[in-house]
């Protein structure tokens, strides 16, 4: 330690002046003379109950107070990196106008490979996932889908997204092979009557989407429903209660999200990584924060696939930074 | 019953927080509170004896005028737990070897503002007390925050800079102060004398305010509860664990002190 008693006296009582004066939950800055002063004013706000905020390179930002733990207010399942997406292929057999990835049948697969998910499903479970997500495009369409979905179900409970559009001959069977357990099927359907999925997906897609529904059920798999509706459009939640009642599914299995303005939609929920919780998500490009921004370059964390829970840690770090500075902020603003 | 109206003054920004706080707190009780702030303690002992205020958050020094200007017809309410164990630390750099204030004699020695009871009033009246009379020590004075009554401790911080600086040898703080900056660790600097408990600050009331609307505002004040997250972000804020009924004697060597330097009660 390079600093003098004289600089730390001198530096204590710059602390006590400047937080002194400071209100509690707002931040002060404190000036260093040295760069080993910064452990001291660590030490100090710890001891004294304040907290140190940032870094920066010829001062220390203390906030005033102790900050409140910026993950409290989220459940253990919805902390970064509990669950973890996966895009099993980029590829659909639907060309959907608000679709967030630009899937269509022209899309170039990017397809992940088998031993990609399997080290990325164990090291995912060694890192804290206890959910795993498969997603597209169009999951139906990976030639090795049987094999991933038996690696993911056999780890930890998984959910598969689909359109159901595709239980039909050797994908039947590929679907009737998966295991029932660990197992959920959630399947796209915009709305209760045809016209308005049919109108995003394509005309029949909701009959079919329906039929596939039927199968699954039929098949005995948990089925899901998930609704993509645009901004301001009505939950229809009545009528989407009854369909569920007459496809044999429970209401509580009903999931309603909102067009994100990604991909090829060109309207919608503006998404970006200070304004979303993170949901980290594993394609054949990269890993990305939210499986919603799964091709946005500024949503990508990084390009490499591993190791993962570095990636993992790095998200969440800087979710709990904006976190926090969005605490700091919302406390501040009263005062403005 | 009618609200009462506290004053206090706002020697830092916490003291917003802090009011409003403790505003809430007695938001729905029998008796509700509201307050005005001062820019120092001057202005408030006026307000209260003009009968702008109910009651006064006073500091020590406030309170002794407030006596001498009604003639000790005022009465304190309350206190903070921390206002009974009040104290004055004498500090000089590690190795200085003064063991006992008498050692003092013939040194620099640095004090705070001029109507500071921790870092001004009262250390003078120690010194003195241990038989240094005047010029046996060489004062440097630091009115850095006249008004506030010592509470932003600013003069106590510029009393140790001068002891850094070696333009002085021993610098007066308060213990919070003292321990503040102790906090940093070895800061170079030791206590060499610690002075015994004296009492800080008070709600002072005139005797026009009605006992029985005093009493129930009190009683409800001394039920803020540590172990109350909502209230113990006021207290600490605020500086206590507890509010205390209060306890006088504390306050008399500030009373002699007062008398023996002439400090008269208005400023």
């Amino acid at each position: 330690m390079t600093v003098t008693e004289g600089e730390r006296a001198r530096l204590a009582i710059r602390l006590v002046e400047a937080v002194n004066a400071t209100a509690t939950g707002t931040t002060v800055l404190v000036p260093l003379h040295h760069p080993d002063e910064v452990d001291i004013v660590d030490q100090w706000c710890r001891r004294t109950d304040n907290s140190v905020l940032a870094i920066h390179d010829e001062a220390v930002e203390v906030y005033r107070g102790r900050l409140s733990d910026p993950s409290s207010s989220l459940p253990a399942d919805r902390m970064p990196g509990s669950r973890l997406w996966m895009y099993t292929n980029f590829h659909c057999n639907l060309a959907c106008d608000y679709c967030c990835v630009s899937s269509s049948p022209q899309t170039d697969p990017r397809s992940l490979s088998v031993e990609t998910v399997r080290r990325a499903v164990n090291d995912g479970i060694a890192a804290g996932v206890r959910e795993l997500y498969l997603t597209g495009g169009e999951p139906f369409m990976h030639p090795d889908l049987a094999e991933i979905v038996d690696i993911c179900t056999s780890a930890a409970p998984t959910v598969m997204l689909t359109n159901g559009m595709l239980f039909r001959g050797s994908r039947r069977k590929t679907l009737d092979a998966m295991p029932r357990e660990n197992l959920i099927l959630q399947i796209s359907l915009d709305s209760p009557t045809p016209d308005l999925h049919d109108l995003h997906r394509g005309a029949g897609s909701w009959q079919r989407a329906v039929d596939g529904i039927t199968t699954a059920r039929s098949m005995g798999f948990h089925v899901r429903l998930a609704a993509t509706l645009a901004a301001g459009a009505p939950h229809e939640e009545a009528a989407l209660n009854a369909l569920c009642e007459r496809l044999d599914l429970r209401p509580s299995d009903t999931v309603v999200r909102r067009i994100a303005k990604q991909g090829v939609a060109t309207r919608g929920v503006v998404i970006s990584r200070g304004t979303v919780v993170p949901e980290v998500c594993l394609t054949a490009s990269g890993i990305y924060w939210h499986p919603v921004s799964a091709t946005d370059d500024d949503m990508r964390v990084t390009t490499d696939l591993f190791p993962l829970d570095k990636a993992i840690d790095a998200i969440r770090t800087e979710f709990l930074d904006y976190r926090r500075k969005g605490d700091m902020l919302a406390a501040a603003f009263p005062c403005a | 019953m009618q609200p009462v109206l506290v004053g206090a003054v706002a020697y830092t920004a916490n003291v917003v927080p802090i009011w409003e706080g403790i505003r809430e707190y007695f938001q729905g009780s029998e008796v509700e509170m509201d307050f005005v702030l001062y820019s120092n303690y001057e202005r408030q002992v006026e307000a209260l004896l003009a009968g702008h205020i109910d009651m006064a958050w006073n500091t020590n020094l406030a309170y002794v005028r407030t006596v001498g200007r009604t003639n000790g017809e005022c009465r304190v309410l309350a206190m903070r737990d921390s206002d009974l164990v009040f104290q004055t630390v004498f500090v000089a750099r590690n190795g200085s070897d003064y063991k006992t204030l008498t050692d003092l004699k013939g040194s620099r020695v640095a004090l705070g503002s001029r109507d500071s009871g921790q870092a001004r009033i009262l250390p003078q009246k120690f010194l003195a007390d241990a038989g240094l009379a005047d010029g046996d020590v060489q004062l440097l004075t630091f009115d850095s925050d006249v008004g506030k009554h010592g509470d932003t401790g600013r003069s106590e911080l510029d009393a140790l800079r001068a002891v850094l600086d070696d333009e002085a040898d021993v610098a007066a703080l308060g213990i919070t102060t003292w321990n503040q900056l102790t906090q940093a660790g070895d800061v170079g600097v030791e206590a060499v004398w610690t002075s015994p408990e004296y009492c800080h600050c008070n709600f002072t009331a005139l005797p026009t305010l009605d006992e029985a609307r005093a009493e129930t505002w009190v009683s409800h004040l001394l039920e803020m509860d540590w172990d109350n997250p909502e209230h113990r972000q006021i207290l600490e804020m605020e500086g206590l664990k507890k509010w205390v009924r209060p306890q006088l004697d504390g306050y008399a060597s500030l009373f002699e002190a007062v008398k023996e330097q002439q400090i008269p009660d208005t400023w």
